[in-house]
């Protein structure tokens, strides 16, 4: 099986490092394939995970020892619908604990997979929890354990969670393609790069976040769309990435921003990028604008998320992320893009319970680093909070809360445009940002943290229990 | 690079601007000062005046005196900007080159050191290390990684001369940091970020470049008992 899918990828990698090859006329870009249900009940998903060591080749001739769920980078796709019934059997074959974060769900705390319910190496669990209505969109899954979840994502631990409603206001002539960002940086034996913390280059990670030269998209250099003239299609973008940020961008065209995190806006909005921070997640319609064989590519545009005094020099660099190739064959007639997508209510502000405030300093919450046996906030299930997020270095930090999802109220005091559903806000240098949160049915210990993943494994996280 | 940056960088407006304010403090204030220095004696707070005024914080930070516009407020004006490092105003090209811009010492919550705690405005003064990069601990040890104080110290840009100014007594930065945090109106004002090297600085506070804390004890070979 391992052996079967490093063949497969070697195939691609070396196919897609040849110089000019004609326009493909379908996609090089890989989907990583659905889960299996192995469930004959209605509304039941129900699959196997494990993760594993194995040696698969990320880059074109190189052989990289990774950590693969069910023996692939990034791991098969969990598929499932609104009002299903989720059980995943997990394995842990790694040499060390771990955790599944099932990223902007809303579940019980001990199925959360937070770094509070380690996994130890050759055990098995049953993560299971019930998707609710409403939640539809594009979520992902990776390791949550204490102080190695970084470690864990760079070696391969990271897929795709789609959550699809029962009907989409989005036409089913709307092909839909999954995109899942990450970016590595490897020795020259291709082993990925991870410096002593005490050395310069490892000081310059501790500080920026660990980034790499390679960029991947679904572990594919540089894969082909291909679109015909006139096409619409529906990008998931997930940026599983430790702390690279992307501005995304097909340059000649501006993009449908539709949704985020927690799926669909109430309408789309025409933009000429997005900006991706850690782990949030963006839907986008790209539209087939150009002419039968031309190209355009996906880019990620210069964004300057960093502190004056680690700033990467190339950081004003452009980088080609794939390449979308028109079809030879003759324009298709646009299908009509609906001016309404679904409702996205307001978390009703009226009734506020509490206000929180959350302090970022560089590497702490409130002037903190975290401790597992602390609580450093709470709340009361069935209230509405607000928090506000203060940021108060010069680098960006992205906001995560687990188990409930936001909306963003304002930012420096001016109100939000679009309401959308989030699980994670970047919250840029200097910045402060106010998120109103609902906090309904399950009792527990939640992270909320940095999602640069240094910053969270080196202690910027802290503990909110609801009761 | 040796500490002789803070005079090479030092800008032609900026040294005026610490010469006027020098002036001022020495001259109309000086009739006063003693009615300053005792009130000082029993309250943490005009303890912390008398010191930000003798030690011209505003100098840098904005202000002539308490009355002044921009008192403490930080940058305002492109002459409170330093540039450090090979640069002079002379060679203005020279690498490397850093702009360190004071900043807002007022308690605003977002441009200033509202959101920092009194301890953490001590640390800074003792230790040189930035509010904003430090845990707001308290610290028992000048070794990286050992006490409290980071293994990667983030240090404050220079010119900064928290090196000279650790070596005032624990109530007196205590009253510095009581006078800036309690005192002080808020004032809503952004200032750019410093910029710095990779290691924040760390390669030029070392004890050989900015010596021992606490002093070396009296008598050194430079010095003898008083006849």
């Amino acid at each position: 099986m391992v052996r079967l899918m490093m063949e497969t990828l070697c195939a691609w990698s070396v196919a897609s490092a040849q110089a000019p090859a004609p326009p493909p006329q379908s996609d090089t870009l890989l989907a990583p394939p659905v889960l299996e249900n192995q469930s004959a009940v209605p509304h039941v998903v129900e699959v196997t995970l494990v993760a594993a060591p194995a040696r698969l080749a990320l880059l074109p001739g190189k052989v990289t020892d990774v950590y693969a769920y069910n023996g692939r980078v990034p791991g098969p796709t969990l598929d499932v619908h609104e009002g299903d019934s989720v059980i995943v059997h997990f394995e842990n074959r790694l040499p060390e604990a771990t955790t599944i974060h099932w990223h902007g769900m809303h579940l019980a705390a001990n199925m959360d997979g937070s770094p509070l319910y380690p996994i130890p190496p050759g055990a098995r669990t049953d993560y299971v929890f019930k998707v609710g209505e409403g939640k539809a969109g594009t979520y992902w899954y990776h390791p949550h354990v204490d102080k190695r979840t970084g470690y864990q994502v760079a070696k391969g631990l990271y897929g795709a969670l789609i959550v699809r409603a029962a009907t989409s206001p989005l036409p089913a002539a709307i092909p839909e393609k999954l995109l899942i960002l990450s970016d590595n940086r490897f020795g020259p034996d291709g082993s990925p790069d991870f410096p002593d913390p005490n050395s310069p280059a490892g000081q310059i990670d501790a500080e920026n976040g660990r980034e790499g030269p390679v960029m991947f998209v679904n572990g594919q250099l540089d894969p082909a769309v291909v679109i015909r003239s006139g096409e619409v299609q529906r990008w998931r973008i997930i940026n599983a990435s430790a702390a690279r940020v992307y501005r995304l961008s097909v340059p000649g065209q501006l993009l449908l921003w539709v949704g985020s995190d927690g799926g669909l806006f109430e309408k789309p909005e025409a933009v000429p990028d997005v900006i991706l921070a850690n782990s949030e997640r963006a839907e986008l319609l790209v539209r087939g604008t150009g002419a039968p064989g031309s190209r355009e590519a996906l880019v990620t545009l210069p964004y300057d998320r960093y502190d004056t005094h680690t700033r990467p020099a190339d950081w004003d660099q452009s980088h080609d992320l794939a390449r979308l190739e028109y079809a030879t064959t003759a324009p298709v007639t646009p299908v009509a893009i609906p001016e309404a997508l679904r409702p996205v209510p307001a978390i009703d502000t009226t009734h506020v319970a509490a206000t929180k405030v959350v302090v970022f300093t560089q590497g702490l919450i409130n002037g903190k680093t975290m401790d597992m046996n602390r609580v450093d906030l709470r709340s009361r299930l069935g209230t509405t909070e607000i928090w506000e997020i203060d940021n108060l270095v010069g680098m960006d930090h992205p906001f995560h809360l687990h188990g409930f999802r936001f909306q963003i109220l304002d930012r420096n005091g001016v109100p939000e445009r679009v309401r959308r559903w989030k699980d994670t806000v970047n919250v840029p240098k200097h910045e402060v940002v106010r998120i109103v949160v609902r906090f309904d049915n399950f009792a527990g210990k939640w992270m909320f943290h940095c999602h640069i993943l240094d910053h969270e494994d080196a202690g910027m996280m802290g503990v909110l229990e609801t009761n | 690079m040796t500490r002789s940056w803070s005079r090479a960088g030092l800008g032609a407006a900026a040294i005026a601007g610490i010469f006027a304010a020098a002036g001022f403090v020495g001259g109309p204030a000086a009739a006063g000062s003693e009615n300053v220095a005792l009130a000082a004696k029993q309250d943490p707070v005009q303890r912390g005046r008398f010191l930000v005024i003798t030690h011209d914080c505003g100098g840098c930070h904005g202000g002539v005196d308490p009355a002044s516009k921009g008192w403490l407020a930080g940058v305002t004006d492109s002459g409170q900007i330093f540039k450090i490092g090979a640069c002079n105003y002379v060679e203005p090209d020279l690498k490397p080159c850093f702009v360190t811009r004071p900043r807002n010492l007022t308690p605003d919550n977002t441009t200033g050191l509202g959101r920092y705690s009194e301890r953490q405005i001590f640390n800074a003064l003792r230790y040189g290390l930035k509010m904003e990069d430090t845990p707001d601990v308290t610290i028992t040890s000048m070794t990286p990684g050992q006490g409290n104080f980071p293994l990667h110290p983030h240090y404050l840009a220079p010119p900064m001369p928290w090196t000279a100014w650790r070596h005032m007594p624990d109530g007196d930065l205590w009253a510095i940091a009581a006078y800036l945090h309690r005192a002080l109106k808020p004032v809503v004002n952004k200032v750019a970020d410093s910029e710095g090297p990779p290691d924040f600085w760390a390669s030029v506070y070392t004890p050989d470049q900015i010596g021992i804390y606490p002093a070396p004890a009296f008598p050194t070979a430079n010095e003898r008992p008083p006849k």
